[in-house]
């Protein structure tokens, strides 16, 4: 469906990618200046590669060597900015409505897919008149009301919290299952490729370093592999089930057991993912809040990382399980953490993320893999 | 007094479009090109603002006195000129102001538009200039009360002929001359009215920009 294979600079930066992807949505996963908002920008046409080749379906939009180069308005692929790009002069209606052909069903149809995004109701308001996730819906109408082949998303989710982003993503699956449109969705949260993509392709320092199904994710013994490629978080494998007490949700794996917050009704083979700054360090010598005491784990410091305003730390427990927490560079400053130093940790239940093994391909045929 | 006036509204009506178009121009590729020598053309656009009138003019004469082609023309002390001098030390305030409007367009709006299959017409015309509206209009209002005040310039090389190239400014020029003191003074006020509300409009456009 998708190949594209290209080199790029810009300044003393230098892109090279490769990838193929098929009628599904890819996740391009990397730590922040890796290259994927640019990647999105050669593929729509925005920016020109210096070399390579990049075809869609049977059309060719960029080839170095046949000097091929469409521009973005006959590319047909639709971007999904950061920052959204809303026009700010425009309402929401007509902001749907731009793409359209001009003619007597532009109105109805830039409402119908109004409707289709639950925006009823709010056709004449401006961009600044919507909350975000609103604003997100109508970018989201408004890319694909231009009927693109692809749809690039870039972060979409970085502006929304916890549940607007869980609403969200569900609502992007929809679309994809609805309209079979393949996507491209750029991310550095583990969260988003999880319960999103399809297809990961990992980008670092401007180079693809691997490209793989989701599905490698959850082959046993691939963990490590597949995982260090993504290189960040707490992520394990293993079934969730009723606790054996019957409150709530616990989640088993190999040497975990953790209670779950938010997880419920969905038993079953699944995956948990806890962000490292989700994870609180306990003072030995003050009380635990309630909501940390169901996991409390104890282990040793591995590592500290100080990078920017945020420490990283590998806490090791006895089990031999490498944790990664996350902390303001400021925080638990009186542990006097260093390598060796024995601390006690929760991961409360709440900041536990889970998916089943079939919500992750929720809408698509699952992809061919040896 | 309406000689004149006539004589003014023409010369504004004509320079409009001229200040219109090629200080926009100028103002777009200022903010949005790179190529070499932007600092030269940026410094010479701006140098009818703050030369004498009377050095622009002269230069102006230079050229269309002296320059075989343009000679042939005819231009000087014609109507024609009247519209080059007030149109000369007018496009470079209206280039500044499209400069900085269409500067303020976060060009992530026309980005999406192109992503969005618009052609670079429509979108210029659909989202740059409805985004860059209020410095541009700004523009227009002073640069039309520029043109619409020019003197020195015209008097330079368009002369000073009544029926013919005497515009209001000029008119008023000859009649403080001839000590006519009451004919002036409506000319003056009509000009010292219409400056006015030039800077009104320039005001109100400014403070509706937050909105």
């Amino acid at each position: 469906m998708l190949h594209a294979e290209f080199t790029c600079s810009i300044g003393d930066f230098f892109l090279e990618t490769s990838f193929n992807l098929g009628a599904e949505t890819g996740v391009l996963f990397g730590p922040s200046g890796a290259g994927k908002s640019m990647t999105l920008r050669v593929l729509s046409g925005l920016k020109t590669p210096s070399d390579g080749e990049i075809v869609l379906g049977e059309r060719i939009l960029f080839s170095k060597a046949k000097k091929i180069n469409l521009p973005p308005r006959d590319r047909r692929i639709g971007l999904l900015f950061q920052g959204l790009a809303l026009f700010p002069h425009m309402t929401a209606l007509q902001n749907v409505a731009y793409p359209l052909p001009s003619g007597r069903e532009k109105r109805k149809k830039a409402e119908e897919w109004l409707k289709r995004m639950k925006l009823e109701g709010l056709e004449d308001r401006l961009p600044s008149q919507l909350s975000g996730g609103q604003r997100q819906r109508v970018a989201l109408a408004r890319a694909l009301a231009a009927e693109p082949e692809l749809l690039l998303l870039d972060e979409p989710f970085s502006a929304l919290d916890g549940p607007l982003r869980r609403s969200l993503r569900r609502e992007l699956r929809r679309l994809q299952h609805e309209t079979g449109i393949p996507m491209i969705c750029v991310t550095h949260q583990a969260e988003d490729l999880c319960s999103l993509g399809s297809k990961v392709i990992v980008l670092k320092n401007g180079r693809t370093l691997d490209t793989f199904p989701i599905e490698r994710l959850w082959e046993k013994g691939s963990r490590g592999e597949a995982w260090n490629a993504l290189g960040w978080g707490n992520l394990f494998r293993g079934t969730i089930a009723r606790c054996g007490d019957g409150a709530g949700f616990c989640f088993t794996g190999r040497n975990v057991r953790l209670a779950l917050g938010n997880c419920t009704n969905m038993p079953g083979e699944g995956v948990v993912f806890i962000s490292p700054d989700t994870i609180r360090l306990l003072y030995p010598s003050l009380p635990i809040d309630p909501e940390l005491q169901p996991n409390i784990f104890s282990g040793a410091v591995q590592e500290t990382v100080l990078s920017g305003n945020t420490v990283r730390i590998y806490l090791e427990t006895d089990d031999g399980i490498v944790w990664q927490s996350e902390h303001p560079a400021e925080s638990y400053r009186e542990l006097r953490l260093e390598p060796g130093s024995r601390v006690r940790f929760s991961v409360p239940p709440s900041g536990i993320e889970c998916w089943i093994r079939g919500e992750a391909r929720e809408g698509y045929s699952p992809p061919n893999f040896a | 007094m309406t000689g004149p006036l006539l004589v003014s509204l023409r010369v504004l009506a004509l320079s409009l479009p001229v200040i219109v178009i090629l200080g926009g121009w100028i103002g777009w590729i200022l903010a949005r090109k790179a190529f070499p020598g932007k600092m030269l053309l940026s410094l010479l656009v701006q140098l009818p603002l703050i030369l004498p009138p009377s050095v622009t003019g002269f230069y102006l004469l230079l050229l269309f006195g002296k320059t075989p082609f343009l000679r042939y023309l005819g231009v000087l002390f014609s109507f024609p000129a009247l519209v080059i001098a007030a149109s000369v030390p007018a496009v470079p305030i209206m280039a500044q102001a499209a400069r900085a409007g269409f500067s303020s367009v976060n060009s992530e709006y026309e980005d999406a538009a192109r992503t969005l299959g618009k052609g670079e017409g429509h979108v210029f015309f659909t989202i740059t200039l409805p985004l860059a509206r209020r410095s541009l209009l700004a523009g227009l209002a002073l640069s039309s009360a520029r043109a619409l005040g020019e003197f020195g310039v015209s008097l330079m090389i368009a002369g000073n002929i009544p029926g013919l190239t005497q515009t209001l400014p000029l008119y008023i020029f000859s009649r403080v001359e001839t000590l006519n003191f009451a004919q002036a003074h409506g000319a003056a006020l009509l000009l010292a009215l219409a400056g006015f509300s030039s800077l009104y409009a320039v005001r109100m456009l400014e403070e509706g920009r937050g909105r």
